[in-house]
């Protein structure tokens, strides 16, 4: 069965066919920022926004997305480098790079929310994104920079 | 160039080999001095890829898609041990949408006809059949269709039964000098401890990966892998190809720390499974598959006898370690730092490589060292309590102020200064304080650990440099950043010998093509192989570029000068863009290539580090808080602070987590690892971070060819589980028969 998706503003039909949004981003619509590591929902890499909220695309079953504004790190990543990720290359806020993506997306929707978090706001926001290579004091300082505060 | 082969040695985690280097005897760079005024090394500069990593755009090797790529899957096994009754190949190749599959029978196809998959599996996870097929669902459902039956055969897990029952890998052995029995029965102060130290599993969050394409006989193969150029040699190898007919790509690996390398399972199933197909075929581990077989730093269990004079002096070292190896692999040198790390003539180390059904253990950051310094480092504490001594102050008192083993020098060593620096940063003289009743009813304490590693690097390792005619320098390495920076210190090193801005400089890396070749990205020994390499090439550019701005402006070349860009006479009369010379190259590139030169003879090369960890203790809830740890790591000259900060903040964390949180669970019953997964494999998360303070002793090591730098990607993991251990027992006066800290372990402890 066909549907539709609203991906980065634009318009695709895609045939689900029970997959998960993860597999349809990656695989149907060649969006390969967004990150498989774990696809448990236990680690963020694929952290997309979901009406701005961050969301692991990985559980969310693509049929679930109709209807709803779905921004991915290319949706992010048109013009400029916005004030996250420009913080994040000053910061040094990555390492390997393969988390980095769903860091973006989730330090983007946190700051939409709370535009001058706390070192605890950030560390909620934040702990459902995993970084294997240990960036995580950067990527702090990172979101505490792009919100005005670093 | 003069070439000439010299011999000298290589070192990769403390394995020595006697190999053919070629030095070029007309490359007269010189050391940078100690105290020179560089421009660019030593000043913070972000990566050079850092604004294609946050947008998304840089592509892994789970990420190459190809033109009708299929798509595999693997079937593992569910047992510890088994044997293959039987396994439906033809129904997995009738399931729609499968074109290829291989199984226990099949052997790598071309001329090595080596095996490949396991008819009788030796561990949970082992690879039975792999299936490829237009789309990773078919594939899975080919590997359902596969109906594996499997006779479930005895499995060992545990090493003390394994130890009893003496399986081992191969033979233990006895690393001894002097009379450490002797010395210890006539020493006047002596303790003990014991330790079992957790399985930890590397967890790169993008999983070992591979794709594979054939063109002819010429094959083609992106890896996720540390070591490229291995993967090229293995793929040839396996086969049986000529080198420079396989071409590896690995421009962005997702984490590595050990267990990614050469060519691994996944390139050489993606090959053949390609060479089967005729089409390109991607091997993508799931977290499942990987956390079962991307490998782990194996569990051990290690006991420490110290005897020492009551002035502090130690007299006598006996160590012994049994390792659960798995089905083999290298043994690492769990017990160097009991070897190596103080002064002592009477020393014992015993190593028993246990055999276990288990994957065989590989490389996972600082592999042995780690985990052996968790342990020694604890005993070394015990003794400083036994001889009512600062445990910092026994340590300087022990100071070995040449290499145990060998007699020779170091080619440098800051550990005194590491130690005084790591004190002042960490309050380490008011200590005792933190032990005073607390308000929030938490027990506080503070504890350190010394560090040592190898790091010096060495030959072979090459770079080409080539600056075009508008005045833009591309180095041509043969690293892979596997998220280090490596890259970008290469960036800095080049910028700087050739006195042109960093914007100006690119590297590339991560291809096998050019034959331009670097080493492994492991053993700590990148910086220090890959700088030397890239000075060299850059500082014969930059020759040949003064000698035609000698030419252009008519001027004795001894005159000239180039920096940020520029170049400038010593008299002030010329001071023109470096474009005024190479805009008359036209098409041409002046072309520049250097290779790293041996380390001197008569020296063994090691790093040196001190951490001091303080922690909070909740006795009620059993839970151990990082609140700060001080790593001071010697690791000479530093080419690119933020991204060294870097290193060391993620060596930290992955050692804190060794002492809290990781630890592969193996069900004794079955002997299948429960919790091989992201959910219950407990990693850290940006919540459970301390305050990291990082200092160096910035002193470069003026006996390593050209740049003074050794590796920094060990050191920091290796001290950090000792240091908190340390502190943990500082704070409540009990110490952990077993690490990780949980809550259990603790609570039991504290009872």
């Amino acid at each position: 069965m066909e549907i539709t998706l609203d991906v980065n503003g634009q318009t695709y039909s895609v045939v689900p066919e029970g997959r998960r949004l993860l597999a349809v981003l990656r695989d149907d619509l060649e969006l390969l920022g967004t990150k498989l590591a774990c696809g448990e929902g236990a680690c963020g890499a694929c952290a997309v926004l979901v009406d701005g909220r961050p969301v692991n695309a990985c559980l969310l079953l693509a049929e679930a997305a109709e209807g709803h504004e779905i921004v991915t790190i290319e949706g992010l990543s048109t013009g400029r480098a916005s004030a996250v990720q420009e913080a994040f290359v000053a910061e040094d806020a990555l390492q390997c790079g393969f988390c980095t993506p769903g860091q973006i997306v989730s330090a983007t929707a946190l700051l939409e929310r709370v535009p001058q978090p706390t070192r605890e706001q950030i560390h909620e926001a934040m702990a459902g994104n995993l970084c294997r290579c240990g960036a995580y004091p950067k990527i702090e300082r990172a979101i505490l920079r792009a919100a005005g505060g670093g | 160039m003069t070439a000439r082969f010299v011999k000298t040695q290589k070192e990769m985690e403390g394995r020595y080999e006697d190999v053919w280097a070629l030095v070029d005897e007309s490359d007269d760079t010189e050391s940078w001095a100690p105290d020179a005024e560089l421009a660019l090394v030593g000043r913070p500069a972000p990566r050079q890829d850092g604004a294609a990593r946050v947008a998304g755009r840089v592509r892994f090797t789970v990420d190459v898609t190809l033109a009708g790529m299929l798509h595999a899957a693997v079937l593992r096994s569910p047992a510890a041990h088994g044997r293959v009754r039987s396994l439906d190949l033809e129904a997995a190749l009738a399931t729609p949408g499968v074109r290829g599959v291989i199984g226990p029978e099949s052997e790598l196809s071309l001329t090595t006809r080596s095996p490949l998959l396991a008819t009788e599996p030796a561990y949970a996870g082992e690879a039975i059949a792999v299936v490829a097929a237009d789309t990773l669902e078919a594939a899975r459902a080919g590997v359902a269709a596969l109906a594996l039956d499997l006779e479930v055969l005895p499995h060992l897990v545990d090493m003390q039964e394994g130890l009893n029952e003496q399986r081992f890998t191969k033979d233990p052995t006895d690393d001894a000098r002097g009379d450490a029995e002797a010395a210890l029965a006539a020493a006047e102060v002596t303790v003990e401890l014991s330790l079992d130290t957790p399985a930890q599993l590397q967890t790169p969050l993008e999983p070992h990966a591979a794709v594979a394409t054939w063109d002819g006989d010429l094959l083609t193969a992106w890896v996720s892998t540390q070591g490229m150029f291995t993967a090229r040699d293995d793929l040839a190898m396996a086969f049986g190809l000529r080198t420079s007919d396989v071409r590896v790509l690995t421009q962005y690996v997702g984490g590595g720390f050990g267990g990614k390398q050469g060519c691994g399972f996944e390139a050489l199933a993606a090959a053949e499974l390609s060479r089967v197909t005729g089409r390109p075929v991607r091997l993508v581990n799931d977290r499942h598959g990987e956390q079962l077989d991307g490998g782990r730093r194996a569990a051990t269990r290690q006991s420490v006898r110290l005897g020492a004079k009551r002035d502090g002096t130690i007299t006598a070292i006996d160590a012994d370690a049994v390792v659960a190896m798995g089905q083999g692999g290298w043994i690492f040198p769990v017990l160097i730092p009991a070897r190596t790390l103080y002064r002592c003539a009477d020393v014992r180390a015993l190593t028993f490589p246990v055999k276990t059904n288990l994957r065989p253990q590989n490389a996972f950051r600082a592999p042995g060292v780690m985990e052996g310094t968790a342990a020694f480092e604890q005993a070394i504490d015990e003794l400083a309590l036994a001889l009512d001594m600062d445990p910092l102050e026994l340590r300087r008192t022990n100071h070995a102020d040449v290499d145990q083993v060998s007699g020779s020098p170091y080619s440098s060593k800051q550990l005194l200064a590491c130690y005084d620096l790591a004190a002042e940063l960490a309050g380490w003289a008011t200590r005792d304080e933190l032990r005073e009743p607390q308000p929030d009813g938490l027990l506080r304490g503070m504890g350190c650990a010394s560090q040592i590693w190898w790091g010096g690097g060495g030959p072979p390792s090459h770079a080409t440099v080539r600056l075009d005619a508008e005045g833009n320098a591309t180095v041509i390495t043969g690293i892979q950043d596997i998220g280090t920076g490596t890259l970008t210190s290469a960036q800095i090193v080049a910028a700087e010998e050739l006195g042109l801005p960093l914007s100006h400089v690119r590297v590339v890396g991560g291809d096998t093509a050019p034959n331009v070749y670097g080493p492994v990205a492991g053993g700590s020994q990148t910086t220090p192989s890959v700088m030397p390499a890239v000075r060299s090439a850059a500082a014969k550019v930059r020759k040949t570029l003064l000698q035609l701005a000698g030419d252009v402006f008519e001027i004795a070349v001894d005159d000239l000068e180039i920096r940020d860009g520029r170049i400038r006479s010593s008299d002030g009369a010329i001071d023109a863009e470096v474009t005024e010379v190479t805009e008359k190259l036209g098409d041409a590139t002046i072309d520049g290539s250097g290779s790293r030169g041996p380390n001197p003879d008569g020296f063994v090369v090691h790093t040196f580090g001190c951490q001091i960890a303080q922690v909070a203790v909740d006795a009620a809830l059993g839970e151990v808080k990082v609140e700060r740890i001080v790593a001071v790591h010697d690791v000479g000259r530093i080419v690119n602070p933020l991204a060294a900060s870097s290193q060391v903040e993620g060596g930290v964390l992955q050692g804190m987590a060794f002492a809290l949180t990781e630890e592969l669970i193996v069900d004794p019953t079955t002997g299948v690892p429960v919790n091989a997964h992201l959910d219950d494999y407990k990693i850290p998360t940006i919540a459970d971070v301390p305050e990291i303070i990082i200092d160096y002793p910035h002193v470069p090591d003026a006996n390593l060819p050209t740049t003074g730098t050794k590796g920094l990607g060990e050191p920091p993991i290796i001290p950090t589980a000792a240091a908190i251990a340390n502190a943990f027992a500082h704070a409540t006066g009990r110490r952990a028969a077993a690490l990780p800290l949980t809550r259990d372990r603790v609570l039991e402890t504290l009872a």
